[in-house]
């Protein structure tokens, strides 16, 4: 990669320190830098490099023919830029890259010739916060490979030694590669999470205005995620906390266009779904506790398996945990009367609770009203998490169930770790996840109305918000890993239970169905189900119960 | 996949309309047993089910039965794991057995899509019903919707 050449020469290349080693050393004149203020580029001044407005062009161009002579001196070796070359300040890139072009080939242009006097800076520094290797993060390797640019130059450039000429003298000068850029953003988000971690505020704002600028160049996914990460950011760094909106019937329309625009929430309802069918077997009475009924989007589907079960279907309860509504309005009830009717159409006796609650911590067995010689199931799709943000809760939750001795517990969880205790570290994971998830609507877009698209992101968005800016009680996108999940709940006395192979074959046939369904994968671990993107695992769902004590009918 | 079988059966329509009530009218006479026509069409594919609706009005008619449509979706496999009965009543009640083929098994067995899903088995008939229902019930929610 062109900047890792860059690097490691320029890194050599300050080794080599100010003393010169040998004759070979040249000197270069310089048009003295006026400093900052001076007309050098806004962008790259930011990232530690001087380069003058006025030469950005021509610094292109030479950039682009040292990659291509680099490339093509590869066999030689350039290794003896390393420990001959003497670089001054490498930050000064229009000086650096003459230096470099110079001394793989003869000077064609002595008028060019430079020399380097920087009186601000005594000390060779290279500024290089190349200290991320971003070929590690999953969403820039979905990107379209660099081999593609340097094969084409290779094929472009029959380079000879001692000709320095541009092969495509026709092509226009890109100032902006939008893959270049899209590493920098990154880079520059990485950047100010580290300032913020630091309690570097001054940096940090600086750098978010630029990840807004570097953004701008990007699109799609890319852009969409960085400028969620970045309006995260902002808010932390001054500390702007919209009180949390207590409106959880926008927050219910936006989980409904997500439900919509991508199988995420359709795969873990339909193997949640398969998983408590199975455990329910030929019980003729059975009851489910959703800890968050929102638009009650899992149960039809339920209900209508359970219409079909040979031998006719059970009697349905189902209790509906939601959150306090602020104009009092009862949405749970209001999405039970449509259960009701639903259940009426297809011939299933239904009986419908609706609970409400501020935390699932509050919950007491008595309170579920279980009666005797039913068969019941608790369901959490992405509930469990924001317990994590009280001590305490999680615990008292996972009681509550034991008391009630379900059948069966179905968990679906975020596969990631959001809840570190270094906030640059959480930072990181949430950009790989987030990217992730954004590439694939992007992915699958062609499939669902813009609305949808939209609101899907706005949705994430506000997930992403909740992860970068909040802490404490008010950081509830506390995700954990499968494997956290599992340490949780066997500590707590549950044993896992193998979802089937049926559940595996509606997953993968549910993705048949979505356009850009090549992308998404399913797989199997240990008895669970993870749904993700291409390499990268997104949700996971699994199924828990009790051992075996005496068996409820 | 909806609107594409929509489209060509329209146009497939516009094509045949001329020919076949020019037959048809020739053959007047003959009394042409709906029953009949019913038995031929048990045993056709879905897509011949579907062309035969082009034909003229009376094979519209007949090629919309319910019957028909609850024989594609479910012949191709001894047990759905479900009664008859059951599934007939369930299915009739979300919307019939012709849209739950339009709407989720027709794509599920469209070559376009990888090879695997060719043959329609119990877990594509068991996916669409559960996306069935679930559309039913988001349908409910648009109409009934109460403040």
């Amino acid at each position: 990669m062109k900047r890792d050449h860059d690097d490691r020469c320029g890194v050599r290349g300050s080794g080599s320190g100010s003393s010169p080693s040998n004759g070979k050393a040249k000197m270069w004149e310089a048009e003295q830098q006026q400093g900052q203020g001076g007309g050098n580029d806004e962008l790259l001044a930011a990232l530690g490099y001087k380069v003058r407005s006025s030469d950005m062009a021509d610094v292109a161009q030479k950039l682009e023919q040292l990659e291509m002579v680099m490339v093509s001196a590869q066999e030689e070796g350039i290794s003896h830029l390393g420990s001959d070359t003497v670089h001054y300040d490498p930050t000064d890139l229009y000086s650096w890259v003459q230096t470099m072009l110079t001394e793989l080939n003869p000077p064609q242009n002595h008028h060019n010739t430079i020399l380097i006097q920087d009186e601000n800076n005594n000390n060779n520094i290279l500024i290089d916060d190349s200290e991320y290797d971003l070929r590690a993060i999953p969403g820039i390797a979905a990107y379209p490979p660099e081999s593609q640019t340097n094969s084409k130059r290779q094929k472009a450039s029959p380079m000879e030694s001692g000709t320095v000429t541009v092969s495509e003298p026709t092509r226009p000068v890109v100032l902006v590669d939008s893959q270049e850029t899209g590493v920098r953003l990154v880079h520059t988000l990485m950047a100010c999470a580290e300032a913020v971690q630091q309690e570097n505020l001054k940096l940090a704002d600086a750098l978010v205005k630029h990840v807004g600028l570097l953004a701008a160049s990007q699109a799609g996914a890319m852009r969409k995620v960085a400028s969620y990460f970045a309006q995260a950011l902002v808010r932390r760094i001054y500390g702007i906390f919209p009180e949390e909106p207590h409106d959880s019937s926008f927050s219910d329309v936006l989980h409904m266009h997500f439900y919509e625009s991508s199988p995420y929430l359709k795969f873990a309802h339909f193997t949640a779904n398969q998983a408590i069918l199975e455990a329910f077997a030929t019980a003729g009475r059975v009851h489910v506790i959703d800890f968050g009924l929102k638009q009650g989007m899992q149960w039809p589907a339920l209900m209508q398996a359970l219409a079909l079960r040979l031998g006719g279907p059970p009697i349905f309860r189902l209790t509906g945990i939601g959150p306090p509504q602020p104009d009092n309005t009862d949405a749970l009830q209001q999405v039970g009367w449509k259960l009701a009717q639903l259940a009426e159409t297809i011939g299933v006796r239904f009986e419908f609770r609706g609970f409400v609650c501020n935390s699932l911590a509050d919950l007491d067995p008595d309170m579920l009203d279980i009666r005797p010689g039913e068969a019941v199931a608790v369901n959490s799709v992405f509930e469990l998490h924001r317990m994590l943000a009280r001590p305490g809760s999680v615990e008292k939750v996972l009681d509550t169930v034991k008391q009630i001795k379900p059948k069966i517990m179905t968990v679906v969880e975020q596969e990631a770790n959001h809840n570190g205790p270094v906030f640059l570290d959480r930072f990181t994971e949430a950009l790989h996840y987030y990217s992730s998830l954004f590439d694939s609507l992007e992915g699958s877009s062609s499939s669902s109305s813009t609305d949808d698209h939209l609101m899907s992101e706005l949705y994430l968005g506000r997930q992403i918000c909740n992860v970068v800016a909040y802490e404490g009680v008010e950081r509830v996108e506390r995700h954990e890993t499968l494997a956290q999940w599992r340490a949780r709940l066997g500590s707590a006395g549950f044993e896992p239970a193998h979802l089937g192979s049926n559940a595996f074959k509606q997953a993968s046939t549910l993705l048949a169905l979505f356009a850009g369904g090549d992308g998404y994968r399913v797989e199997e671990n240990n008895g669970c189900l993870l749904l993700g993107w291409h390499t990268r695992p997104l949700i996971a769902t699994s199924a828990w119960k009790l051992p075996s004590t005496t068996a409820e009918s | 996949m909806e609107m594409e079988m929509e489209m060509e059966m329209e146009r497939k329509m516009k094509k045949k309309k001329g020919e076949a009530e020019a037959e048809a009218e020739a053959e007047a006479e003959v009394c042409f047993d709906e029953n009949l026509l019913f038995e031929v069409l048990k045993h056709v594919d879905a897509r011949t089910l579907a062309m035969a609706g082009c034909v003229n009005k009376q094979w519209q008619k007949t090629s919309q039965d319910e019957r028909l449509w609850e024989l594609i979706c479910t012949k191709q496999w001894a047990n759905t794991g479900c009664g008859e009965q059951q599934l007939r009543t369930v299915v009739l009640a979300l919307g019939g057995f012709r849209r739950l083929y339009k709407l989720y098994l027709f794509p599920l067995s469209n070559p376009h899509t990888p090879p695997k899903h060719l043959r329609l088995g119990k877990d594509e008939l068991h996916l669409s019903l559960s996306l069935f229902s679930t559309r039913y019930f988001e349908k409910m929610t648009f109409n009934h919707r109460t403040t």
